[in-house]
């Protein structure tokens, strides 16, 4: 598994949705060196959730059980949870444009990186 | 070709929601969703049960038109849930087809992303690199324009004056997300996927208990009489609890609302605790072989005596609701308590057959699941604050009034009504006719997506 590569496309991914979804809202040359500012938290967040949150499942599994088997049994729990957290998060922030872009970003970033680290094991 | 559909939901799914309420839309996107389905799974609009589920979600959409109420809203979801879930596939049980149907519409874009890679990996290996150039000729360019862009604007102003001349504000980039996200949503559903090992793990499992190796009689003799004995005395227990509690029942004259309030409330919470562990313990005896056994006839009698006892704690908490009911009006608690006591007593009721029919676990989940969403749609098409208002107005022997003016619109017209005719104290008039008049405002302030039932009696 190369986690540095997942996170580091995970950070991309994620810094994309973030700020397409804030400039939706509004948009100021002004705000450009705090996209690159952002990279630092986002590349954290990418990390912590990623190392904690989907790492284990593919480091725990057993030793007969493959990627995509174990991508196949725990991703969709994994997903209805992941949903179920950020709209109860987006609905408690009472729908403010920061904190829906920062679950939209975690969302489809983890959900893509399940992808990633699925597939990596496949091409092995 | 075969994503114009949904391209087409997706600027309908934008249309109706972006910077909507709730209202028509919801019962719009409802068909939408049906013709979605339709158009990828026919085949699995060839069976009944489809056409059913169709039906209840369109006679939820039809509450949510009608009442706009937020159980109307909840079980319209509910069953937008379960319909995706059904066509993923039409033999599981309602449990699977809502982890299904929750599943292919947060995920399905997803789950057969991975499929495909695993179907075909040349093809995607293809398209992979297509999608890393694509990333290249647009987002670096652009990336370095906009940085080169920022760093020339502060260093002349002419070009500072340029570049702010320069207005986007044509395009609606939140119209484009929202309709990105109907897109992402209606290709999620537009294919359901399926959760597996649970969804096989389901169809595999029948409802009946088979015996599990040799019976071994001197053991099962043993927990034979374990659960007779244990059964015997919960009913002796409870009999005693019954006895005492209609004892009071009989003899009280404390009509005060909060006697009665501790009374519904200390009932179910006896009820829950004793029906939680009543079908524990019932499902532990009954969880193998002693189903099997030839003398368990007496175990089996105290299991069916101890269901009729707790039926009977249900009807006397349903007597003590109902007296609440009768002296102090409807609330939505009082009315909860009513839903809870009918799905305990149609648990009670599987748990007896799953006993004298020898049924697993996995039939008790089964039916008891289906009752509670049977029981949730039906309440849905039910205009409970329109029906508790008319029934404390007019029946009730005394009411909180202040609880009726703070439901919900849907009593508005009829709190109206009531105070037209009736003579009431100035404040409770205001109140009325306060709640009367923004309700009309809201109702002419309604934009044609968040139109209701309500809009058409006001011309």
């Amino acid at each position: 598994m190369n986690v540095p590569s997942v996170i580091l496309k995970s950070t991309l991914l994620s810094a994309s949705i973030f700020w397409i979804i804030v400039m939706s809202e509004d948009f100021n040359l002004d705000m450009i060196p705090f996209i690159f500012f952002s990279f630092i938290p986002i590349s954290l967040c990418c990390l912590i959730t990623i190392l904690f949150t989907i790492t284990p499942f593919f480091w725990l599994k057993k030793m007969n059980m493959s990627n995509n088997e174990v991508y196949k049994k725990w991703f969709p729990y994994y997903a209805i949870i992941c949903f179920s957290l950020c709209f109860y998060g987006v609905i408690k922030s009472n729908f403010n444009i920061y904190p829906i872009s920062f679950l939209a970003s975690a969302f489809f970033t983890t959900m893509q990186s399940w992808i990633w680290f699925a597939k990596a094991n496949n091409a092995q | 070709m075969k994503n114009i559909p949904l391209l087409i939901g997706a600027i309908l799914f934008s249309t109706l929601f972006y910077r909507q309420g709730i209202g028509l839309n919801l019962s719009l996107f409802s068909l939408l969703t049906i013709c979605i389905l339709f158009i990828y799974n026919k085949t699995a609009f060839t069976k009944k049960s489809t056409i059913l589920f169709s039906t209840v979600f369109l006679i939820t959409a039809g509450a949510v038109f009608i009442y706009k109420s937020n159980l109307s809203i909840i079980a319209n979801v509910a069953t937008f849930i379960t319909l995706i879930g059904h066509v993923t596939e039409q033999k599981s049980s309602v449990y699977i087809n809502w982890i299904n149907g929750l599943y292919s519409s947060i995920a399905g874009y997803f789950h057969r992303n991975f499929n495909d890679i695993e179907k075909d990996k040349k093809v995607v290996l293809k398209r992979k690199i297509d999608y890393l150039h694509l990333i290249k000729i647009i987002g670096i360019p652009l990336v370095t324009l906009v940085i080169f862009i920022s760093l020339y604007k502060n260093g002349n102003p002419l070009f500072s004056d340029l570049i702010s001349k320069i207005d986007f504000s044509f395009i609606n980039m939140q119209w484009l997300l929202v309709t990105t996200l109907g897109y992402y949503l209606l290709n999620n559903i537009s294919k359901p996927v399926r959760v597996d090992p649970a969804t096989t793990h389901d169809l595999n499992t029948l409802n009946s208990l088979e015996k599990r190796g040799e019976i071994e009689i001197e053991q099962l003799k043993k927990e034979n009489q374990l659960g007779f004995i244990l059964i015997a005395l919960l009913n002796v227990l409870i009999l005693l609890f019954l006895i005492t509690d209609i004892t009071y029942l009989v003899s009280t004259t404390d009509l005060r609302a909060s006697v009665f309030s501790n009374q519904v409330h200390n009932g179910i919470n006896t009820l829950i605790a004793s029906i939680i562990i009543a079908i524990i313990i019932i499902l532990y005896f009954f969880r193998g072989n002693l189903n099997f056994y030839k003398n368990n006839k007496n175990l089996k009698t105290v299991a069916y005596i101890w269901i009729i006892l707790n039926i009977i704690l249900v009807i006397n908490i349903a007597i003590k609701d109902y007296q609440y009911i009768y002296y102090f009006g409807f609330t939505y608690k009082r009315i909860g308590v009513l839903v809870y006591l009918l799905l305990t007593i149609i648990g009670l009721f599987t748990t007896t057959i799953k006993v004298k029919q020898i049924k697993n676990f996995w039939y008790l989940f089964r039916v008891n699941t289906l009752t509670a969403f049977t029981i949730l749609i039906i309440t849905s098409t039910i205009n409970w604050d329109n029906y508790i208002t008319y029934y404390n107005l007019n029946h009730a022997k005394s009411m909180d009034f202040d609880y009726l003016i703070n439901l919900s619109d849907n009593n508005t017209f009829l709190l109206k009504d009531y105070i037209d005719k009736n003579n009431l104290n100035v404040e409770k008039e205001l109140a009325v006719e306060r709640k009367h008049k923004e309700y009309l405002l809201e109702l002419e302030n309604n934009k044609w997506q968040e139109i209701q039932y309500d809009n058409f009696k006001i011309k």
